[in-house]
């Protein structure tokens, strides 16, 4: 039988924060797609839940003046699904965003609560990674930012502290460039067996910045900087973008699950690297 | 005067307002005043014996008014084929979430914390998981008092082995001899999932006089009474079976799933009580597609003649027989195809093992093998170098051919299914087919047959007062439209319009019994019943018609509209509301129409063949098909799509050609769930994947867009209208076109289902050189 006794609807993220730590059985509910599922299976049995919903800082996308982009925790997946700002490197997210699960959960879910969640086999934190994005908190201290790449500690761990919320997803100025995010899946709507996401920036002096992150093969995404540094070394040839695949398929910690096998998904990984990065090579090439 | 005919046209459901607008009722929907809820206590353990129970806590808890362990249940068993299972666990358990407990509360809540009080003491015994375990010397058996059991066949059985099937015909040894190639290979398929939209559900009412008023999730009151009763020791006058509108049966809801507790929980407090399973009880605890072991061996003349076939099968029936005998017959009974082999043997063996029985699932055996016969028949049209429609068109069944064991077929649009799969696939140009960068598409071909249906059906047509109809049947439409189909064809015997028709819900105290919806035999078996039934009431007016027109009874002709006329002669005629009115006031009686049958054409000829555990001597009339499958193939990842599809069936005549299409799509893409994606995966004893989060079936993106399903019509000279079956032709060979298709686009050959990215991409490396 549901504890539930009280649901709150704070107004900022401080308020918010401050709510939470009211106690352990206190929890924030975003879009709710995955909270009220896990409440549904008996999974958690929150007493008391502090709704984002009426948090209007947590709303929307901001272009920052300094050309870089401000994502609401609020933001729903279909929000970032068709938002024209995600260009360039931060493609990664757009197309992330559109291959998370289906329209309904799409409609529902918000990016603040995959982040929070992370689920090793969600969409988003790849991505995050790839494109480098900052991931800003709140709580009653104030804010503070913690890269993406050293937000996502563990299975549904993260670097979020007790009463801590989740406020925005910080990506820096759009530069020239071109980002990805390729999924395998069962069928539509399944959780990754394997996700390539990329994002390939070209910088003023013509070099090139690279990001490369895994997902679904391990309890965070998986992402090596040497990687990177071969990849953006390598002018995103196909050696280098095999020798990456390689190295991040031995860096990934996957899974046998009733997805696909361990085996595999470090067999398809170098695989799908290579692809991803001939892709990225062409867009690239395109951009002139 | 000319009426457009009703037959044949794609007229709309008669409840697809209810069911667009969300008032269909369900069984979860029902409720009656004073209803408790009910919840179970499923078995931890694979196979064990039950040493005690402590229901205290769980007697004692809130709002609990009933705790029934198996001690509360008598020694009866029911089972369609072997009489080998209670209604609930007694003395032991077979699988992991067999029910042992059943618990009713004031609220749901309250049953299902309860049902987490109950201790039960078991002790536990050799866990029999696979086929090889079961049929090991020595192996725990599942049920020690099989040979005792009741069977209602002359069962084949012993030690774990349900039941042996051996079906022959001609001489293999012979046919060996005069087989220029002979290829033999094995396969393998695995448990699917019904994966029906609505759970499985039951609520059960006593009245003051101690009869049972039961609904439930079923595709027959009647079956459902039968094994309610047998498994509760009933007679069958205690007990009313009714159907709200059902969310889809695909063979999960023919045999009984929880209705036997459910009645048990309400005759023990009394009171009204309903349970509806959770999607996870609904995946552990009801009945899945037999995992299949096959082979296959083919011999064949260098001209592509088929020659001689022997198949084994292997079929883990899981804990509980089932309809697991059937399916298994019917699959060797399917395995020469629709083609002519002379020499052929088909043998299977069933095993219980410690796992969630298997059971009904659309297709019945025949995609399992299938999957096997028909991809062989592409590998030995490769080694021949035979095209491989032209391999299937050269051994095709003829109007002059018998099925395998001898019995005759009606018709036969075979030749035809294949030419329109062939012409609209464009299977002659499919060299030219284009792929795109890292992807290898190819084109699969296959042909199948499926019978019609079987066993007993009845209708009874009663004409109101005012000249309009009732139809009674028994059916259930289980959401793939026979109440549609039956009130079209009763209509247009009667040449009345479809709204001047109702149709009875099933209801074992007022309807013909109905033997059920399954083996794809509504609209031929029950069709044929109605029509027949409204002929009897067209005979009966125009008894009355001859007397008040002062006319022969052949001189009179019905007229649209619902009008009897002097054939000839327009001003003399009589609405069916004046006879209708005579016949209840004044002479006659009441005007009713009945019809019953069982179909009795037998399935096998002692004087052609063998057949050893046959466990049906009489099977339906036979539909056929061809299906062409285009797919694309990911050379990165070995994930297949399906990007078109043509899917054919002789149906002897669409009685509602949308519904038609309907079926053959829908089981176009639950096949193309079984190719790719869907299996039932144990982790050990215990199902690794009882959720909609780690089960996945097909989604409309997977299931091409261009999904084109072309009708062929043959007649039967029996069928309503010359109507056949088309409910689960459909889904026989989708798993064995993919195939075919996946070694078009990648020279790899797979024998083993699903074919998921893995076993794919591992094929073509190890195909490759150095791979
Ligand atoms: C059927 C289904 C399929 C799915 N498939 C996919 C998929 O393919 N890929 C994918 O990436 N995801 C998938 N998801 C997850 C989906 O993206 C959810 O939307 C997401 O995990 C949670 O977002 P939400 O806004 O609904 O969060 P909620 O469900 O409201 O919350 C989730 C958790 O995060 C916490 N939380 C939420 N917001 C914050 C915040 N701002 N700060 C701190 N804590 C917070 C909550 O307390 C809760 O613990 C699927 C979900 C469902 C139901």
């Amino acid at each position: 039988m549901s504890a539930l006794k009280q649901v709150h609807f704070p107004k900022t993220p401080e308020e918010a924060a401050r709510l939470l730590a009211r106690g352990d059985g206190v929890r924030c509910l975003a879009g709710g797609a995955s909270l009220v599922a896990m409440m549904n299976l008996d999974l958690v049995d929150p007493d008391e839940l502090v709704s984002l919903a009426e948090v209007a800082e947590l709303k929307g996308i901001a272009s920052l003046p300094d050309g870089g982009l401000r994502i609401g925790a609020m933001t729903r997946h279909r929000e970032l699904e068709t938002e024209a700002r995600l260009a360039g490197p931060f493609a990664v997210l757009r197309e992330a965003a559109g291959k998370v699960a289906n329209p309904p959960v799409r409609n529902m879910g918000t990016i603040g609560g995959v982040v929070a969640l992370a689920d090793p086999a969600a969409d988003y934190p790849s991505a995050l990674v790839a494109a480098d994005a900052v991931i800003e908190l709140a709580s009653e201290r104030g804010r503070r930012r913690v890269p993406a790449r050293e937000f996502f500690v563990g299975l549904y761990a993260t670097a979020l502290a007790p009463a801590e919320i989740v406020s925005a997803i910080l990506l820096p100025p759009a530069a020239a460039g071109v980002g990805l995010y390729d999924k395998l899946a069962r069928v539509a709507g399944d959780h990754a067996i394997v996700s390539v996401a990329l994002a390939v920036t070209r910088r003023p002096r013509g070099d090139l910045g690279v990001g490369l992150a895994i997902g679904g093969c391990g309890l965070t995404p998986v992402h090596r900087a040497e990687a990177d540094v071969l990849l953006a070394a390598g002018a995103l040839g196909d050696a280098a973008a095999r020798r990456a695949g390689e190295l991040l398929a031995a860096a990934a910690d996957p899974l046998n699950d009733v997805r696909a096998s361990a085996d595999y998904r470090r067999l398809a990984i170098p695989r799908m690297v290579t692809r991803a990065v001939a892709r990225a090579r062409e867009e690239l090439g395109r951009l002139g | 005067m000319s009426v457009e005919s009703l037959i044949g046209r794609s007229l709309p459901r008669l409840e697809v307002r209810e069911k667009l607008t969300g008032r269909a009722q369900y069984t979860a929907d029902l409720y009656r005043p004073g209803m408790l809820h009910g919840a179970l206590v499923g078995s931890p353990h694979a196979h064990a014996r039950i040493v005690s129970y402590d229901v205290r806590a769980a007697r004692a808890a809130p709002g609990v008014r009933c705790v029934l362990t198996g001690d509360d249940f008598g020694d009866h068993r029911m089972g369609a084929f072997i009489k080998d299972e209670h209604a609930i666990a007694k003395g032991k358990v077979r699988y992991v979430g067999e029910p042992v407990v059943a618990i009713a509360a004031e609220t749901e809540e309250q049953a299902r914390a309860a049902a987490l009080l109950v201790e039960v003491r078991y002790e536990e015994l050799p866990a029999i998981l696979t086929p090889e375990d079961a049929l090991a010397p020595g192996a725990a058996l599942v049920h020690e008092d099989l040979a005792s059991y009741f069977k209602v066949f002359e069962a084949v059985c012993g030690g774990n082995v349900c039941s042996r099937t051996e079906l022959a015909e001609g001489d293999l040894a012979q046919g060996w001899r005069e087989s220029d190639l002979v290829v033999e290979s094995e396969y393998r398929t695995p448990a699917q999932a019904h994966v029906s939209l609505e759970p499985c559900g039951a609520l059960a009412e006593v009245d003051p006089a101690g009869r049972v008023t039961l609904w439930s999730a079923n595709q027959s009151v009647f079956r459902i009474q039968a094994s309610v009763c047998e498994s509760l020791g009933l007679p069958m006058s205690r007990l009313r079976c009714l159907t709200p509108r059902v969310g889809a049966g695909f063979g999960n809801k023919m045999e009984a799933h929880i209705q036997p507790i459910v009645v048990q929980l309400a005759l023990a407090t009394g009171r009204p009580v309903k349970l509806i399973l959770s999607r996870e009880e609904d995946f552990e605890i009801v009945r899945t597609r037999h995992p299949f072991q096959i082979r296959v061996k083919t011999g064949v003349r260098n001209d592509g003649t088929f020659v001689a076939r022997e198949v084994e099968v292997v079929a883990d029936g899981g804990a509980y027989a089932d309809d697991s005998p059937g399916v298994l017959g019917y699959s060797l009974l399917m395995a020469r195809g629709p083609y002519r082999i002379p020499h052929t043997r088909c043998r299977g063996t069933l095993v219980y093992t410690n796992k969630l029985r298997a059971g009904a699932f659309r297709g019945f055996g025949n995609p399992q093998v299938s999957f096997a016969t028909e991809t062989q028949i592409d590998e030995i049209a490769a080694r021949l170098g035979i095209d491989p429609v032209e391999i299937r068109r050269k051994n095709a069944l003829g109007t002059d051919d018998r099925w395998f064991c001898g019995q005759r077929l009606g018709s036969i649009g075979l030749a035809e299914c294949i030419a329109v799969a062939e012409r609209e696939s464009g299977w002659a140009d499919r060299a030219k087919l284009a792929s795109a960068p890292g992807k290898r598409r190819g084109l699969g071909f296959a042909c199948t047959a499926h019978i019609s249906g079987l066993l007993g059906t009845g209708a009874i047509v009663r004409l109101l007062e005012d000249g309009s109809v009732v139809l009674n049947t028994g059916a259930v439409d289980i959401g793939q439209g026979s109440d549609t189909v039956l009130t079209q064809i009763c209509a247009d015997a009667l040449k009345i319009p479809l709204d001047r028709v109702s149709i009875a819900s099933p209801d074992t105290d007022g309807s013909p019994y109905n033997w059920g919806t399954t083996a794809s035999r509504v609209t031929y078996t029950t069709g044929r019943a109605v029509f027949a039934a409204a002929r009897e009431v067209e005979r009966q007016i125009k008894t009355h018609a001859a007397e008040l027109l002062e006319c022969a009874e052949s001189d009179l002709e019905l007229r649209p509209g619902g009008v009897v006329g002097i054939k000839g002669v327009p001003g003399k005629e009589l609405p069916f509301v004046a006879i209708s009115a005579r016949a209840h006031w004044r002479k006659g009686g009441p005007i009713i129409g009945t019809n019953s049958w069982v179909f009795d054409q037998p399935t096998f000829d002692p004087k052609r063949a063998v057949a050893i555990g046959l466990p049906f001597p009489q099977i339906g009339v036979y539909s056929f098909g061809a299906l062409c499958v285009e797919v694309e193939v990911d050379e990165i990842t070995g994930k297949v799509d399906a990007r078109r599809a043509w899917t054919v069936a002789d149906v002897g005549r669409a009685i509602n050609r949308a519904s038609v299409e309907g079926q053959l799509e829908g089981a176009f893409a639950q096949g193309l769930g079984f190719a790719l994606v869907e299996e039932v995966v144990w982790d050990g004893p215990r199902l690794a994947n009882p959720t909609l989060m780690d089960y996945k079936v097909p989604t409309t993106l997977e299931v091409p867009y261009e999904l084109h399903a072309h009708i062929v019509e043959s007649p039967d000279p029996d069928g309503p209208f010359g109507a056949k079956g088309v409910g689960e032709i459909g889904i026989n060979v989708v798993a064995a076109a993919v195939a075919n298709a996946v070694a078009a686009a990648t020279g790899v050959r797979l024998r083993q289902l699903p074919m998921t990215p893995e076993r794919v991409l591992r094929g073509v490396l190890a195909s490759q050189p150095g791979g």
